[in-house]
């Protein structure tokens, strides 16, 4: 009964120090945690947390630890949109997602319509990794923050660096996913041709991970004989298609945007030599101290999207910093405004929100495998090696006509 | 004509490797009327398996035994959860291996992580068997035509000119008639089980080292499989064998042919107005190079519903 007593007064007492109660923020991975993805989907969450970890280290936001909830999207719109409903009801006011295009699209229109119908409950969605061009184009609204490249940028700078390499030659290939992406990325590798000074001597749409040969299409690359084959693919379709290539005794130079996948190293082994990618970072090219802490704070060095989401969530926190709501409601109109006019200096350079479409404007690291480089990839004695860091302001495109964003009032 | 070797080739080779996966499961199918959702699994499995042996034991050791321990685990599965469902009906068994196949997939992940591992053949396999037109063709490729090749005639000698081959079809068609002669009907339907499991721990120690090992291989050659196991005619495993290369085949030409509808029109002059209309009238057949396998089965289902070489129940 005493100690009954005691716990009533030591609680009255902790109430009263702290002033009233107040608002966490509550931000919400909406991912793919579980199915074909997983692996994509879990290390978007790792960088989320790695980010959150340090906010709340620094004191949290508004008085409270900023909280997080991972919901499961199982790797599909259905999901998602089920689960943003799930995070609405839990009070979310950050979403979270980086893995497919597809979903993003769901989310950030169930984002838009959530926010036309309850204004002043707004949410944010910061997207990690959707790289579709609609996102900032016909689909974008206010509250979409596009915190990742997308195939402009990535095809630009790549074809820069190669050129100034002298590793692209005058015969470029283009192999491609048949989905928005893979298209995005065509269609940029034909818009880069006069710059890079080459002639697309191919091109090829296919199925999205649905090939296990891929040796017909190294026949095809081989009728064509290019310098370069310049693709977007990822996962088994990138992996496979090097190996054929490998198999096949072809010789040519693949210009890639998701080698860095973990794993694909490993499993391409020598055939992934001399072969580039256009990234948003890469640990040998910025600052060392974040990898280090990174790899302190989570076990790894971070690896593939994590960095990318790191970044989004360091620009949060100094867009949080800005802001003060004495423990009260948290608007998050006003978080979206202080966004828009943050920049975070990352490792690489800096990263800043282009208010017209919210697509940040963020250097490009391109890197080449090597052997023996600084860090080396999936315990193998291959990694990537830094050609050069694109600033953000020439790997930038002009915004897309089709955007029209409707700012709050 | 290089196009035209070089297409054949790949599609053999292709057919054989979807051969060699599906083969355990048209004989569980044929054998046993089960219709095993968990196949791809035990092919997974069966990597996985071989991939933890070979850095113990070698690559050649992790072969042979990833098939054992895979039929091993085809056995247990039989014998204590098929069993006992097997009164109920197919639509149980189905559910039964949907949900295995689905708790196999996160155990792997579980134990091995989510992304590929590092299973590779060991790398005095790793050379060119021939050049044909300036491109290697890669040995182990053969081999694994040659592997598939293999499992595709002992089945049949086994199954045709045996006396377990006997047994077995005895089993299947006339099981109270069997069992009444003496033969231990639970026993057959077990080891059929934990065979068809092995064939396919097989292909995965086998082709796990060529294409990637990961999480998801079960994913994407398990619905591939069943398509092969329809177009053949369920249960025939001759079906299969010409079901595969049909697939393999039509699949690796279809990548070299830039024929849209549009060039249809062409023949009539009026390509360039097909063209102007874009969307369904310009997608080339390349691009749904992966989509031939379906509209394979579609019309084999459509024509002769029981298969290329199925026997109408």
């Amino acid at each position: 009964m005493k100690s009954l007593a005691a716990v009533a007064i030591l609680s009255v007492g902790a109430a009263l120090a702290v002033p009233a109660h107040a608002d966490p923020l509550k931000i919400g991975i909406i991912e793919s945690l579980s199915g074909a993805q997983t692996s994509t989907g879990r290390l978007f969450a790792a960088g989320v947390q790695y980010g959150v970890k340090d906010i709340n280290a620094k004191g949290g936001f508004n008085g409270e630890p900023v909280e997080v909830v991972e919901y499961d999207n199982a790797g599909g719109s259905t999901g998602a949109a089920d689960k943003f409903k799930q995070a609405v009801a839990d009070g979310v006011n950050i979403v979270v997602q980086g893995a497919s295009s597809a979903i993003a699209g769901q989310i950030t229109e169930d984002v838009r319509k959530h926010n036309l119908r309850n204004p002043g409950k707004e949410i944010i969605f910061i997207n990690v990794g959707a790289e579709a061009m609609a996102l900032t184009g016909e689909k974008c609204h206010f509250y979409h923050f596009r915190y990742t490249t997308t195939a402009p940028m990535r095809v630009n700078a790549l074809v820069k660096a190669m050129k100034a390499a002298g590793d692209l030659g005058t015969r470029v290939y283009s192999l491609n996913q048949n989905y928005s992406w893979g298209q995005d990325m065509q269609a940029a590798i034909e818009a880069a041709a006069p710059m890079g000074g080459y002639k697309v001597v191919g091109e090829v749409l296919h199925d999205v991970n649905k090939i296990q040969d891929f040796s017909p299409f190294v026949a095809k690359i081989k009728e064509a004989n290019p310098d370069t084959v310049i693709t977007g693919n990822w996962s088994n379709d990138l992996l496979l298609l090097m190996k054929a290539t490998g198999d096949a005794g072809l010789k040519v130079r693949f210009g890639t945007a998701f080698l860095d996948q973990p794993g694909n190293i490993a499993n391409a082994g020598e055939t992934a030599l001399g072969h580039y990618i256009a990234n948003n970072y890469d640990n040998a090219a910025g600052d060392a101290a974040f990898a280090e802490d990174y790899k302190k704070v989570m076990g790894h060095y971070p690896l593939f999207v994590e960095p990318q989401t790191v970044f989004a969530m360091k620009s949060l926190q100094l867009a949080l910093a800005k802001l003060d709501f004495h423990g009260g409601a948290i608007d998050t109109t006003k978080i979206a405004l202080a966004l828009e006019d943050t920049t975070y200096d990352s490792p690489v350079g800096p990263i800043s929100v282009r208010k017209a479409d919210h697509q940040t404007i963020r250097p490009v690291v391109v890197s080449k495998v090597v052997k023996d480089p600084k860090y080396p990839a999936d315990g193998t004695d291959l990694g990537f090696a830094p050609v050069s860091v694109v600033p953000g302001a020439e790997a930038i495109y002009p915004v897309q006509s089709s955007c029209e964003m409707k700012r709050p009032s | 004509m290089e196009f035209a070797i070089i297409s054949a080739l790949n599609g053999v080779i292709y057919g054989l490797l979807l051969f060699m996966v599906s083969a355990g499961l048209t004989l569980i199918f044929g054998m046993m009327g089960v219709l095993n959702f968990a196949h791809a699994s035990f092919y997974m499995l069966g990597a996985y398996v071989a991939y933890t042996l070979s850095s113990l034991v070698g690559f050649w050791a992790g072969l042979l035994v990833a098939p054992l321990v895979v039929g091993l685990v085809g056995l247990l599965v039989e014998r204590y959860l098929l069993r006992r469902i097997h009164a109920f009906g197919h639509a149980h068994e189905l559910l039964l291996t949907f949900g295995l196949a689905l708790i196999f997939e996160e155990l792997v992940k579980l134990f091995y992580g989510d992304f590929p591992v590092n299973y590779q053949m060991p790398d005095n396999l790793r050379f060119a068997a021939f050049t044909v037109f300036g491109t290697d063709y890669p040995f182990y490729r053969l081999f694994i035509g040659g592997v598939a090749l293999a499992m595709f005639l002992v089945l049949y000698l086994l199954l045709s000119r045996t006396r377990i081959g006997i047994v077995v079809r005895a089993a299947e068609r006339l099981p109270s008639m069997a069992e009444a002669l003496g033969h231990n009907i639970p026993l057959v339907f077990m080891s059929v089980f934990g065979a068809g499991a092995a064939l396919a721990g097989l292909g995965g120690a086998v082709a796990g080292a060529f294409f990637p090992t990961n999480p998801n291989m079960a994913l994407e050659l398990g619905v591939i499989v069943f398509v092969v196991v329809v177009v053949g005619g369920l249960g025939s495993l001759k079906g299969s064998l010409v079901a595969s290369l049909l697939i393999g085949l039509f699949s690796s030409f279809a990548v070299g042919i830039d024929w849209s509808l549009a060039s249809l029109f062409d023949l009539v002059g009026l390509g360039p107005w097909a063209r102007s209309l874009g969307g369904l009238m310009t997608m080339t057949v390349s691009s749904i190079s992966g989509t031939i396998p379906f509209v394979l089965m579609l019309v084999v289902l459509l024509v002769r519903p029981a298969g290329l070489m199925g026997e109408r129940s």
